[in-house]
């Protein structure tokens, strides 16, 4: 009895010292750490977009999505002639451009204030840079709403009740096609300043502060100096910031759809907006999977320029 | 530019300017904030006042008492997401970046420029096919497919930013644990996460943040309006009662006050994440 319980332990202890070496093993082996992200990458963004793919080509519809055939080109050929779909690209084209440059300069202006107010030591710095930065951290959807809010284009709404008091008329914010894409563009400003303000700030502080003292010993004015100095040196955060700024803005969606759904008539329907309706309003999966394909083909341009410029820099 | 010269009094037009350009920023950034405070401290009929009134001539809570129910419930469904998605991205992502900082293998490069690839690529991009993805999975209106989901579309990111973090720690400390009788694991756990924990903290925060403000896949994912985050229960709350503005104006500010405390309490980690994601990768 005695020897079988400890042949039994034998078993047990041989066991267990083979599973902790088993276990020391594939701790050397790197694919073993990766697996779980690598189950997740395929699961929830590779598979999709293979999905997305294969939507793209066939005539699918939400209302019995199993069945369908393969219509292959025909969906890209169909929404390349469509007129909806250049109406969406010219919209979305109008919004990321005014977007991104308003963006831009708002972030470059208060980068170069603060770096001046903060050298100075001037109050309120850190408070402005808060206050930026709290539009920011707003959920996209919410932002949507609290334009909405401000917006309300009676004379109980607080933009419009300002305008009248300086001695203008109620202006149709939201029910006006190109007033509502203006009011899209400043409400997504006032999302996304902050982002460049942040990015600009830090590429300021790179910036060597005895080039910008040499150059005013020399005499230069302080737009001379921005402009022959600081500019060129923030030539690199600047491309970043370009690229990065227009892939998020391509890709907007909860702040329009919250703001204007769109509208009025399809004044403001972006190409994610677009997408997103042709699927679950207009029930053509394949349509909206070719639209999908096209932003995708979009994105992946952007970021090949913007890790082209990276791997320029430096090795990862 | 040096400091310390000129008194307080003594400001030049310089000096001005970026005074009159914080005053425009504060204007322009803070005032659409407090205006929608102000909607939601006033009785209902008290929004169509004229001339409108900026501070409410009498302030309540009832807009909050009237939205109590639903956005608790709204609220705790994010809150309870959010916490979830950041631990189990923290469970995925860090042997996944321990491996890209401390293993060399074949194909490591392209492996890793693959991923800052699909960092880029928005979530509203995929979420047509996700809508099946899911249905096929059986994990349609669930909580437990929604974080799944939001694991997955965060693995890029924070994979990145938590190697860009490994790569900050020397591998002498590897070396000497390992001489010690650690295994990688236990250096892991022992020796490498401890002197990288501001690092993991920016990899816990953006993860909250994203998985509180994410809304399309939450708005795809999930139908039932218990189940709803915060952003969800938001958009469908001000599409059924479009007029009542205090209401919506208090769901909005319920919906925004947890993120802003968060912010302002840890700004540090807000900033060196933002800059560090962009220009790391």
């Amino acid at each position: 009895m005695a020897t079988e319980t400890d042949r039994r332990w034998t078993n047990v202890a041989a066991v267990r010292s083979r599973a902790s070496r088993w276990f020391s093993d594939i701790q050397e082996h790197p694919f073993f750490w990766i697996l779980p992200a690598a189950l997740f990458l395929g699961v929830f963004l590779l598979y999709p977009l293979v999905e997305a793919f294969r939507m793209s080509v066939t005539n699918m519809t939400l209302l019995d999505p199993t069945d369908y055939s393969y219509v292959w080109l025909d969906t890209y050929v169909r929404i390349f002639e469509s007129p909806d779909f250049w109406g969406m690209t010219r919209v979305t084209l109008i919004f990321v451009t005014a977007s991104v440059v308003l963006q831009l300069v708002g972030g470059m202006i208060l980068a170069q204030a603060i770096d001046y107010g903060v050298n100075r030591g001037l109050h309120g710095s850190i408070f402005t840079r808060i206050s930026v930065l709290s539009a920011w951290v707003i959920p996209g959807i919410v932002i949507g709403i609290v334009w909405k809010i401000m917006l309300i284009e009676t004379r109980y709404g607080v933009i419009n009740y300002i305008i009248l008091q300086l001695g203008g008329d109620v202006v149709s914010f939201l029910s006006d096609g190109q007033m509502a894409l203006l009011s899209t563009i400043v409400a997504n400003t006032w999302r996304g300043t902050a982002f460049s303000m942040i990015m600009l700030y830090a590429g300021l502080q790179q910036v060597p502060d005895q080039l910008k003292d040499a150059a005013r010993i020399d005499g230069a004015s302080p737009w001379q100096r921005f402009r022959h100095v600081t500019l060129p040196l923030l030539k690199p955060v600047l491309f970043i910031n370009i690229v990065l700024i227009t892939i998020y803005t391509i890709n907007t969606f909860d702040m329009i759809l919250a703001l204007t759904g769109g509208g009025p008539g399809r004044a403001t329907e972006v190409l994610a907006l677009y997408m997103y309706f042709e699927a679950f309003e207009r029930f053509n999966l394949g349509t909206a999977g070719a639209i999908a394909v096209v932003m995708l083909v979009v994105n992946v341009f952007m970021t090949m320029i913007y890790i082209k410029y990276l791997l320029g820099e430096d090795e990862f | 530019m040096s400091t310390g010269h000129g008194s307080r009094f003594d400001l030049n037009r310089y000096d001005l300017a970026t005074y009159l350009v914080y005053l425009l920023a504060v204007a322009f950034f803070i005032f659409p904030i407090f205006w929608v405070l102000s909607m939601s401290l006033r009785p209902e009929g008290d929004v169509l006042t004229y001339p409108v009134q900026f501070i409410p001539d009498e302030i309540t809570l009832a807009a909050y008492e009237q939205v109590y129910g639903p956005a608790t419930t709204w609220l705790w469904n994010s809150t309870k997401i959010a916490v979830l998605e950041a631990i189990g991205i923290l469970l995925v992502c860090v042997p996944a970046a321990y491996a890209f900082s401390r293993f060399e293998f074949r194909g490591r490069r392209h492996v890793l420029f693959g991923i800052l690839l699909f960092q880029m690529i928005s979530p509203v991009v995929i979420v047509i096919p996700m809508y099946s993805v899911m249905n096929t999975l059986g994990l349609f209106d669930t909580h437990f497919g929604l974080i799944l989901l939001y694991i997955g579309l965060q693995v890029p990111f924070s994979t990145w930013l938590l190697k860009s973090y490994f790569d900050t720690i020397p591998d002498q400390l590897d070396d000497a644990a390992a001489i010690d009788g650690c295994s990688r694991l236990q250096t892991l756990w022992h020796v490498i996460l401890p002197s990288m924990l501001p690092g993991i903290a920016v990899v816990i925060i953006f993860n909250f943040v994203f998985s509180w403000s994410e809304f399309v896949m939450a708005f795809t994912v999930l139908q039932s309006s218990d189940l709803f985050t915060i952003s969800v229960g938001v958009f469908a709350f001000q599409g059924q009662y479009s007029t009542s503005w205090t209401l919506i104006a208090a769901v909005s500010i319920l919906a925004i006050l947890p993120l802003i405390v968060m912010f302002v309490a840890l700004q540090r980690y807000f900033i060196r994440g933002l800059t560090e994601g962009a220009v790391k990768g």
